[in-house]
């Protein structure tokens, strides 16, 4: 594939950005440009990379090698400081305005106009008002409107009227409509357009194949931590772009567990809560139903829900062919029903303490009648996971901290398995693991499987949920778009399918 | 194991202030004045052991210093009513069993509010503790109410000797002690406990009923404050609406200090009760060593702030 050619007099160039997190190698060698008043995409997977590359050159991340050069000059980013000072600004996914300030407060947060008594608000609201004007933000009203009153939309261009009062040259943009509707996409793209004409570089992230063949000047993909080619939007039809973004060759030790398909063990039927509208399929023993989603699309809501976290509104639950009420994880647990929560240390583990208090909590009941803890029975549970799920640990009295984050996964995973639930929920299992923790993580559902157990499998990883799973049912927007068996269908279709360019293509 | 290698440093910082009080006020270490420093510190050890379950689960209760008081006034007031009952055994259980009910009560609504919304306990407990002091202060206007000397099992409670000896209010702070370490460190309730404090989503997703414990823990805390009110309240021969003042701070320094993180999650029994101790030996000691009431506070607010920034620093 063509590079574009590294010019001096680019607005930014990286190159050869390298960043190691432990074992796992985020980027790779990874080279980028920006020109003034270019809108240029980075695009790619889930977990391809992208965040990491921002994070390196918003000074978060420091990489292990490479260079940046800004305006043809070496760049030194080591804080959120430098980079601002560099003339970069980031907009990330999460916005951070202060809420209970309003617009012109949150623009000039930090440096603010002073006056003789203080605060030198007159000042600071004409100041705003410009800002808002020259930017051709006029939509959002007035400017001592407070921030908790704006749609997301508009405090989004709030944080680019903030970004461009400090004189950014550099407008990062982390998939920026993940929570926009289509008029509101719409004039975003409006305003990113018209910064573009005032010689603004902006990068803008996603992985929405379409907006970025109609907004982006150039696009960049990124796929497992390097840049697989750099090419302008008019010469690569979105066919390409999505065959560039999961074109790997997916690693052969990724083996599909047998199907040996049982009764059904887990029927939904039309779920229905504020984020999920009518969701209903089957689960049999047996087999692993692979939730093939983006992030964002709601996955993690169903598991919340099928789990009694979320409250349900609408729509049957059945186990064993039996309805259900799950209100609440007790409920869950007792019909056989167990999820594994994506984040491990927010949801999962108790961080403070040690790896067999985590073992050995779900069993209380077996261990500790009364006030008289069955240490022996406690110790023999514990050992019993340890072996059956190869957690490396030389004594599991040692804090659940010290572990890996592929450990950390397996100990959340084996101290259900004392007694097997019916069905097990994984939500991205293999997130933040290495490489060979997450074929572990693969083998231990492999062999979960082959013992009868049906398994719910979130990942944000596709290439991973088309290869270990037996059916696929794609997940858009609280939504299930199709069921396929895992066979009948190619990681192009879903990807298609999920990016909305197939979609876009037959308009 | 591990809990005892925790605990050293308290054990060591414990008999160091021993042998320095020991070497500067004379007769220090003598048996009588130990039995007196164990018996004065059993009032805010009980109430200490209460505000362990809490902090441990990332709580606080401020109301339990004016509920010693509210607890003390209603004991009382039952029990010089009754007419001629009022001399009998069971009227003085009853007048018992209507402190320690205004004690759960207060208890179970901190545990609802806390559990069920989502105001944080520090304001709760903020605001009955309010509450508390007032209705302990409506009682007699306010004033002192002096217990019937007749009471003489009631007067026992504070002031007697068991095989006389060991005065009642340790042998009292021993048995919930014993009682309290069970619960925490032996019972599915205490694990329960543990991992709420250590993170209350994780312990939500493994299917923990923590509405449930959440309640319980303030109903312990407070019933234990209600126990303690009946000890200080015999030992002061009488009901005072306005004691208890700063007890609830006492608590939360006996337990802090005794190594209970403040973020939840850690802590143990033990602990407390040497962190209590160790308070206890530092107001008596400087006390008796004729220090000023003034820098007695101050020395007081030092070493519980070195008792803890060296416990954070350890971790």
């Amino acid at each position: 594939m063509v590079q574009a050619a590294p010019d001096a007099t680019q607005l930014l160039t990286l190159r050869d950005i390298t960043k190691r997190f432990g074992g796992v190698t985020a980027l790779d060698n990874v080279d980028f440009y920006l020109s003034r008043g270019e809108i240029h995409a980075l695009l790619g997977e889930n977990g391809a990379g992208k965040s990491t590359l921002i994070k390196v050159l918003g000074g978060i991340h420091r990489p292990e090698s490479g260079t940046i050069r800004i305006e043809g000059g070496p760049a030194h980013i080591r804080s959120v400081a430098d980079a601002n000072r560099n003339g970069i600004r980031i907009i990330h996914q999460e916005l951070s305005l202060a809420p209970n300030l309003s617009i012109a407060e949150n623009i000039y947060l930090g440096r603010e106009p002073r006056g003789l008594a203080g605060l030198h608000r007159r000042r600071m609201i004409a100041d705003a008002e410009a800002l808002v004007d020259d930017l051709g933000l006029k939509e959002i009203g007035s400017v001592q409107t407070l921030v908790s009153q704006l749609s997301v939309a508009h405090r989004q261009l709030v944080e680019i009227a903030r970004a461009l009062s400090c004189q950014a040259k550099i407008l990062v943009l982390d998939e920026p409509t993940s929570a926009l509707s289509e008029a509101e996409t719409e004039a975003l793209f409006v305003t990113l357009r018209h910064l573009r004409s005032q010689g603004v570089g902006i990068i803008y992230i996603s992985h929405r194949v379409e907006e970025i063949s109609r907004l982006a000047d150039r696009v960049t993909v990124l796929r497992d931590g390097r840049a697989v080619g750099t090419q302008p939007t008019s010469q690569i039809d979105r066919r390409e772009l999505v065959r560039l973004m999961v074109g790997r060759d997916i690693a052969e030790h990724f083996r599909r567990p047998v199907c040996r398909r049982g009764k059904v063990a887990l029927q939904v039927d039309n779920l229905t809560s504020p984020n999920i509208h009518g969701v209903s399929f089957d689960l049999l023993y047996g087999e692993v139903l692979g939730l093939a989603g983006l992030v964002g699309s709601g996955r993690s809501e169903l598991a919340r829900a099928l789990f009694g976290i979320d409250v349900i509104e609408k729509g049957t639950i059945q186990v064993d062919g039996r309805t259900v009420s799950l209100r609440c994880p007790q409920d869950a647990l007792a019909n056989g029903l167990v999820m594994i929560p994506e984040d491990r240390t927010r949801e999962g583990l108790v961080m403070t303490q040690s790896v067999a208090f985590n073992l050995a909590l779900p069993w209380l009941k077996q261990w500790n009648t009364m006030c008289f803890p069955d240490m022996r029975k406690r110790r023999e549970i514990v050992d019993r996971a340890v072996r059956n799920f190869g957690i490396r640990v030389d004594d599991p009295e040692r804090g659940v901290e010290t572990l890996s984050g592929g450990n950390q996964q397996k100990t959340l995973v084996a101290r259900w398995m004392e007694e097997r639930p019916k069905v097990l929920i994984l939500d991205e299992p293999t997130r933040g693991v290495d490489v060979g923790a997450r074929e572990e993580m693969f083998d231990i559902i492999g062999s979960l499987v082959e013992s009868g157990m049906a398994v719910l499998l979130i990942s944000s990883d596709l290439a991973e949920v088309m290869q270990i799973s037996h059916r696929v049912a794609l997940y858009r927007d609280g939504r299930i778009l199709r069921t396929a068996k895992a066979s009948d269908i190619t990681l192009q279709e879903v990807m298609e399918q999920l990016t909305g360019a197939e979609v876009d293509e037959n308009r | 194991m591990r809990t005892a290698k925790q605990l050293l440093p308290l054990l060591i910082a414990m008999a160091a202030l021993l042998l320095l009080f020991g070497l500067w006020v004379p007769n220090f270490l003598h048996h009588e004045n130990m039995l007196d420093l164990v018996q004065q510190i059993s009032v805010n050890a009980i109430m200490a052991f209460g505000m362990t379950l809490v902090i441990l689960i990332g709580g606080i209760d401020l109301s339990v210093g004016a509920l010693l008081a509210l607890v003390g006034t209603t004991t009382v007031y039952v029990l010089t009513r009754g007419g001629a009952d009022a001399q009998s055994l069971s009227w003085m259980v009853l007048a018992i069993l209507a402190g320690l009910c205004v004690a759960g009560g207060f208890g179970t609504f901190n545990g609802l509010c806390a559990a069920k919304t989502k105001m944080p306990p520090f304001i709760i407990t903020l605001a009955m503790m309010l509450v508390a002091r007032g209705a302990a202060l409506r009682y007699n206007q306010g004033r002192p109410m002096h217990i019937p000397d007749h009471q003489t099992v009631f007067l026992a409670l504070g002031n007697g000797r068991l095989f006389g000896a060991v005065p009642v209010p340790v042998v009292v702070m021993l048995v919930i002690f014993f009682l309290a370490a069970i619960l925490l460190h032996r019972t599915r309730f205490g694990q329960h406990l543990y991992a709420i404090g250590g993170n209350r989503e994780a312990a939500r997703f493994t299917g923990i009923p923590i509405v449930r414990n959440e309640i319980l823990v303030y109903v312990i805390c407070s019933t234990l404050a209600g126990i303690a009110g009946l000890v200080h309240t015999s030992q002061l021969y009488s009901a005072e609406p306005a004691s208890g003042v700063m007890f609830e701070l006492n608590a939360i320094a006996a337990s802090v200090v005794g190594g209970t993180s403040f973020t939840g999650g850690r802590g143990t029994m033990y602990g407390t009760l040497i962190g209590a101790i160790l308070i206890g030996i530092l107001d008596k000691g400087l006390n008796q060593a004729g220090i000023h009431f003034s820098s007695q506070y101050i020395v007081k607010g030092l070493v519980i702030l070195s008792a803890v920034y060296l416990d954070v620093r350890r971790r």
